[in-house]
């Protein structure tokens, strides 16, 4: 797996994604893997789900984000399903490092909004 | 290195903390400003106090609520007619404003008598007016007002009216932020759930954290209606009180300030299990985009898509025509907190414009993080910056343009460089496709004014008088 290719979408997503800097740090986690989840779906030709808001919330986000990767790095519609889930992975894993893991912003964690 | 200890700071070196200068290959797990913090003896903040984020921002948006404000007349005044939010009813919340006048006798021996008195009269006054809003400010809640004793007996009395209070004394917070923050909660505790709303579409949504800047919100109604979405409550731009008792029954809370109105969005989501989807709302791009999410969530892909290609045949060949003449203008944005990262790469992607420096006076350390990723390198990341640290920082990055208050856009303009109004804005609205041509067209008209440069020529020539200072 290219680390290019990591960077090229992990700089989108800093540039374009409100949702990976919600409130609290339980907020981003579920945005992270809901998002990234019904992403990697729509990238590997599942029709992911979208029987309650949430997943609908998820698929929202999700299909406008795969439209601009298919549209900014055509490569992405040309690697088998196994390396996308792997891209995929790796991109939810820098994702979280930076907005939650290793985030400085000190209200991630309190109890209350 | 990459946090910035200016010149003018030198005596107070606590302030490095809260400027950043962002360079390639960081981020923010390196560095991020220290924000929503008390503001440092010695620097000369900007901010606004804690009521007057819940008042001005807010709750006075609304068009169909009284506004009483209990304490000194000041308070009244000076969080009034400073924002642009009309109505579509008249500007009902523009015309008016009322305050209990506090004075001294009322400061010794209480002034629940007087707040009792003032909200009456006030619903005597204008009998077709059923809705208030009650503030305390900083003597009525240092004395021990309760003002939510006084609205309960008063309701008692008037069983046709509904009082909502707010416990958000000046001295309650670091800024304005925290009065954004004790009204959503406030607002979600007191009063969400107690009217149901009449539904008329098969789609609901909140629209969250857009206060009709000079008509923003009756813009974006346009794009709703069009698109078939029924928008059960707008917080708060062009809204009503009762509208927001029904904000339970939304399938969606679109949110655009997530910061002043991000609380109300999680409370909704946590409470009553409806989504919360962040959009922005300035910029062509960035509306686009929103339009698709929000269709995307409903299924009628097909209508934002229609909506979106109407909109660039209308509005794109003008946005371009700015686009050309503005590539590579700097700016800088002085703002509250969110439009640093609504606007730094929608003005880039836009219009082609640079943003060299960017000062929130309220924002949270989630706004830097926002800004810090989506903003440039080169450009410096300011929290509660002063007035003095603006005029180092302009020498630094030399902006064509700042984006800012009346106040702040008073004293650049004395330094011969051009500001548009980035809170009230100068010929809005600015938001959608249409607003964003507005946009465009404040800042052309600001970059391109020759008077700015002519009046820094002194006509009078070599020979010209020596003004001497009062203080010299």
């Amino acid at each position: 797996m290219s680390s290019d290719k990591i960077d090229q979408l992990f700089d989108y997503v800093q540039e374009r994604c409100l949702w990976q800097f919600f409130s609290r740090s339980w907020d981003r986690q579920e945005n992270i893997d809901g998002i990234i989840r019904t992403a990697t779906d729509l990238l590997t030709g599942v029709d992911p789900k979208r029987d309650q808001p949430m997943d609908r919330l998820f698929y929202a986000d999700a299909k406008i984000m795969v439209a601009d990767f298919r549209e900014r790095f055509p490569w992405i519609t040309a690697i088998e399903p196994a390396e996308v889930r792997a891209l995929m992975g790796t991109l939810r894993e820098r994702i979280v490092d930076l907005a939650i893991t290793r985030s400085q912003n000190h209200e991630l964690s309190h109890s209350i909004y | 290195m990459p946090m910035v200890l200016l010149e003018c700071d030198k005596d107070i070196p606590e302030r490095e903390k809260h400027i950043y200068l962002k360079v390639d290959g960081e981020d923010t797990r390196d560095f991020l400003p220290v924000s929503n913090a008390q503001t440092i003896p010695g620097t000369l903040s900007e901010r606004g106090c804690a009521f007057c984020g819940a008042k001005l921002v807010i709750g006075a948006v609304l068009k169909d609520t009284i506004q009483m404000i209990h304490g000194p007349i000041g308070c009244a005044y000076d969080t009034w007619h400073t924002k642009r939010y009309p109505t579509d009813n008249g500007h009902f919340n523009m015309k008016y404003v009322w305050s209990t006048d506090m004075k001294e006798s009322q400061i010794v021996f209480g002034g629940e008598k007087r707040l009792e008195k003032s909200i009456n009269e006030a619903f005597d006054e204008m009998p077709e007016i059923k809705r208030m809003f009650v503030y305390t400010t900083c003597p009525t809640a240092l004395i021990g007002d309760d003002i939510k004793a006084v609205a309960k007996k008063v309701m008692a009395a008037r069983p046709d009216v509904d009082i909502f209070t707010v416990e958000c004394p000046g001295f309650a917070g670091v800024s304005q932020s925290k009065g954004h923050h004790v009204l959503n909660i406030g607002w979600i505790n007191d009063k969400v759930g107690t009217l149901e709303p009449e539904i008329t579409s098969e789609y609901t949504m909140n629209f969250i954290g857009d206060f009709n800047i000079q008509g923003d919100t009756q813009l974006l109604q346009a794009y709703w209606d069009r698109l078939g979405i029924q928008v059960i409550a707008h917080f708060t731009g062009n809204g009503t009180y009762d509208s927001l008792r029904g904000m339970h029954r939304a399938q969606l809370n679109v949110v655009n300030c997530a910061r002043s109105s991000g609380y109300i969005a999680n409370e909704l989501k946590k409470q009553y299990g409806i989504p919360r989807l962040d959009i922005d709302s300035w910029g062509f791009n960035y509306m686009a985009e929103g339009i698709r999410k929000i269709c995307a969530f409903f299924g009628i892909e097909d209508r934002g898509e229609a909506l979106i290609a109407d909109e660039y045949a209308k509005w794109k060949g003008r946005l371009d025509w700015y686009k050309e003449r503005l590539k590579g203008t700097r700016m800088a944005i002085w703002t509250g907190g969110p439009r640093l990262w609504h606007w730094t790469k929608s003005v880039e992607d836009d219009l082609g414009v640079e943003v060299v420096a960017m000062s929130s006076k309220f924002g949270h350390q989630e706004d830097f993080e926002k800004v810090i990723a989506r903003g440039r390198n080169g450009t410096y990341y300011i929290d509660d910056g002063n007035e003095l640290e603006f005029f180092e920082i302009i020498d630094r990055v030399r902006p064509d343009v700042i984006f800012t208050g009346p106040r702040v856009g008073e004293l650049v303009k004395k330094l011969h460089i051009p500001y548009v109004n980035g809170h009230g804005y100068h010929n809005g609205p600015y938001m959608g496709f249409e607003g964003f041509v507005n946009l465009a067209r404040d800042m052309y008209n600001a970059v391109h004014n020759p008077l700015l440069k002519l009046a820094a020529t002194d006509i009078r020539g070599p020979a010209n008088a020596t003004i001497r200072e009062a203080a010299e």
